[in-house]
């Protein structure tokens, strides 16, 4: 378990690498407290092998662990200050990674992934969540040989 | 004395009606079947088996398996042989004559009509062969009879032997109050003592009387004289009171003046007591044997449980009993006849902890528990509730390398099942089967079976638990 929380966290530290960074703008975007939240509305989300240009790449619901890793995608339509999502990872009903994701102007998009590895496979789903905890997506895919 | 006086306490009220009613059906078997052939032959098997257990006792190997062998051919042996008298001696009796009579008062009137026609037959010296039925089925014995199965009446009996009636050469068979056959042809004895004036009527009367319990009475044509004829005797009967006494005597009816009625009241009297001696010695046999320990693993019972609650765990499924009796006893308890119950009834949601103690474990008769292990047993109860919870496939196997598949559906989405609260608390997904990869086309469909874990979950009624699985595939970049 500790592993997977060290590993989770260097991916974690790939995603604010290879996201753009926002401009110090953007920081002063982040909402002020006690203004109201702002409606997040999720366009798309996928489970896929990669990300490639900002994109998805390989678009699947099958993961081999010879591929080594899952990555969960998630794109909302324009918001207008900085905001918190969540991908909650679960291996069958018991959470394995809750990976708390930024979402700045200019861009609405942000991915978290796993590696993966023969003990985990099996059936999985990734909950997508605001700070709320209210879930926007469930993605459901399954870890095979 | 005082371990007489032990072992009278030791008796139970079960073991004296036991006794009391093995004793009596002995007895009653008994009553049924006395001088029959059956009863001969039962004696004879009931020697055969006193001989098999002295064989067994002196350890001759041999010769027990012989007669243990022998025993069980000729048990088939009567129930194939005497049908027809078993079944005489059980169909021609009531279910009150069967259970508690021991005679039958309903041919007292038809004696005297016997009498009375027999003696005016003899006065107008018409030929008669009247033959009465003792235990023993005479249908082997009596050929070409005609069915009469009419009333005993003097008219009848006297019109049977008219020489006017074709029949009258023949012997009539009466049963009880009723002349079954009339015209029957018996067989003929074959004995040279016999007087010259003596007719085949004579021969066959001595005939039937040789090779049965019959009584058979002959009314001589020529002499005008009546003969009766049971087993090797054969004497002229004068007076009507005698022909009564040996009718009578052959029915099994009398009255307290007449010897013969003492001496099968003291033969009755003897076998009541026979029987239960007898019966008596079995169950001190069986039941107050050497003590024998055994253990049985008993599976609990759990009984009276609220039907909106479910068992979710138990610490043990079953229970060791260590049982002790008589070897005969204990050598013939099926596990079946020993029971472990628990009563939920006053069980709450939760754990529930029970002792186990001698009015949860029911034993055959005879058998003491001495010990149960474990005598505690914890109960996990759970209430029953409905919850809508996501379908989702569980994949297996590998898809080709060029492959990915982008998309899978299922139909239902989700699905209602039923199960124990705390268990569905943690439940939001039910999986499918295992669905393998590797035969997968481009697109298609398939259907799978929800696999419930654990199993006491169901399906509610109204959702499918099979599901439709709609997939598609693409070429991986």
């Amino acid at each position: 378990m500790i592993k997977r929380t060290i590993s989770i966290f260097l991916l974690l530290c790939g995603i604010s690498v290879f996201l753009p960074r926002a401009g110090s703008a953007q920081q002063d975007e982040t909402l002020a407290p006690g203004e109201p939240p702002q409606t997040l509305t999720l366009s798309q989300a996928v489970m896929c092998e990669d990300i490639s240009a900002n994109a998805p790449r390989n678009q699947t619901v099958v993961f081999s662990v010879a591929r080594e890793k899952a990555v969960c995608f998630t794109a909302f339509d324009e918001v207008s200050a900085k905001i918190f999502i969540y991908h909650n990872w679960f291996y069958k009903d018991i959470i394995s990674a809750r990976i708390r994701l930024a979402l700045q102007p200019p861009r609405w998009s942000t991915f978290s992934s796993i590696q993966i590895r023969k003990t985990d496979i099996g059936p999985w789903r990734v909950e997508v969540t605001d700070e709320n905890g209210q879930v926007l997506r469930v993605l459901r895919f399954s870890i095979t040989d | 004395m005082d371990k007489f006086i032990i072992f009278l306490y030791t008796l139970r009220w079960q073991d004296i009606v036991d006794i009391t009613l093995t004793s009596y059906i002995l007895f009653r078997f008994y009553i049924l079947f006395r001088g029959t052939n059956v009863f001969r032959i039962l004696i004879g098997m009931t020697i055969l088996w006193f001989f098999q257990r002295i064989a067994v006792f002196l350890g001759l190997i041999v010769t027990s398996w012989v007669v243990q062998g022998v025993a069980a051919v000729a048990a088939l042996i009567i129930i194939v042989v005497f049908r027809n008298e078993i079944r005489s001696v059980l169909q021609a009796r009531n279910l009150k004559s069967i259970l508690w009579e021991f005679t039958s008062k309903t041919v007292i009137p038809t004696i005297e009509i016997i009498v009375e026609s027999v003696f005016e037959m003899a006065q107008r010296k018409t030929g008669a062969l009247l033959v009465f039925q003792g235990k023993e089925d005479l249908e082997e014995e009596i050929q070409s009879g005609i069915p009469w199965k009419g009333t005993v009446s003097k008219e009848m009996i006297m019109s049977i032997f008219w020489p006017g009636n074709p029949v009258h050469d023949g012997a009539a068979i009466i049963e009880g109050d009723r002349i079954r056959e009339v015209g029957a042809i018996l067989p003929l004895s074959h004995r040279d003592d016999l007087p010259s004036y003596y007719g085949t009527r004579h021969r066959a009367a001595l005939g039937l009387a040789e090779i049965s319990d019959a009584l058979v009475i002959v009314v001589s044509e020529e002499r005008g004289d009546v003969l009766f004829a049971k087993k090797s005797e054969f004497k002229e009967v004068k007076q009507k009171r005698r022909l009564k006494q040996h009718l009578q005597e052959h029915m099994g009816i009398a009255t307290k003046k007449q010897p013969f009625m003492r001496r099968e009241m003291l033969e009755t009297a003897m076998a009541a007591i026979l029987s239960i001696v007898f019966i008596t010695g079995i169950w001190f046999n069986v039941t107050r044997g050497r003590d024998t320990l055994v253990t049985f693993e008993i599976p609990i019972e759990y009984m009276n449980r609220d039907s909106g609650m479910e068992i979710l765990n138990t610490s043990v499924n079953a229970v060791s009993l260590d049982l002790s009796g008589s070897g005969a006893l204990v050598k013939s308890i099926k596990p079946d006849q020993v029971d472990v119950r628990l009563d939920l009834s006053k069980a709450v949601v939760g754990s529930n902890s029970f002792t186990i103690t001698r009015e949860n474990i029911s034993l055959p008769p005879g058998i003491v528990l001495k010990n149960v292990y474990p005598n505690e047993v914890d109960v996990d109860l759970d209430v029953t509730i409905k919850k809508t919870v996501a379908v989702q496939i569980d994949w297996v196997g590998k898809l080709p390398d060029h492959l990915v598949l982008v998309e899978a559906s299922t139909d239902p989405l989700s699905v209602e099942v039923i199960g124990g609260k705390r268990i569905l608390e943690d439940i939001t997904t039910l999986y499918t089967e295992k669905v393998p990869l590797d035969k997968l086309k481009e697109n298609g469909n398939l259907s799978a079976k929800l696999a419930l874990r654990p199993a006491s979950l169901k399906i509610a009624p109204g959702s499918k638990d099979k599901i439709s699985i709609k997939y598609k595939t693409a070429q991986r970049f």
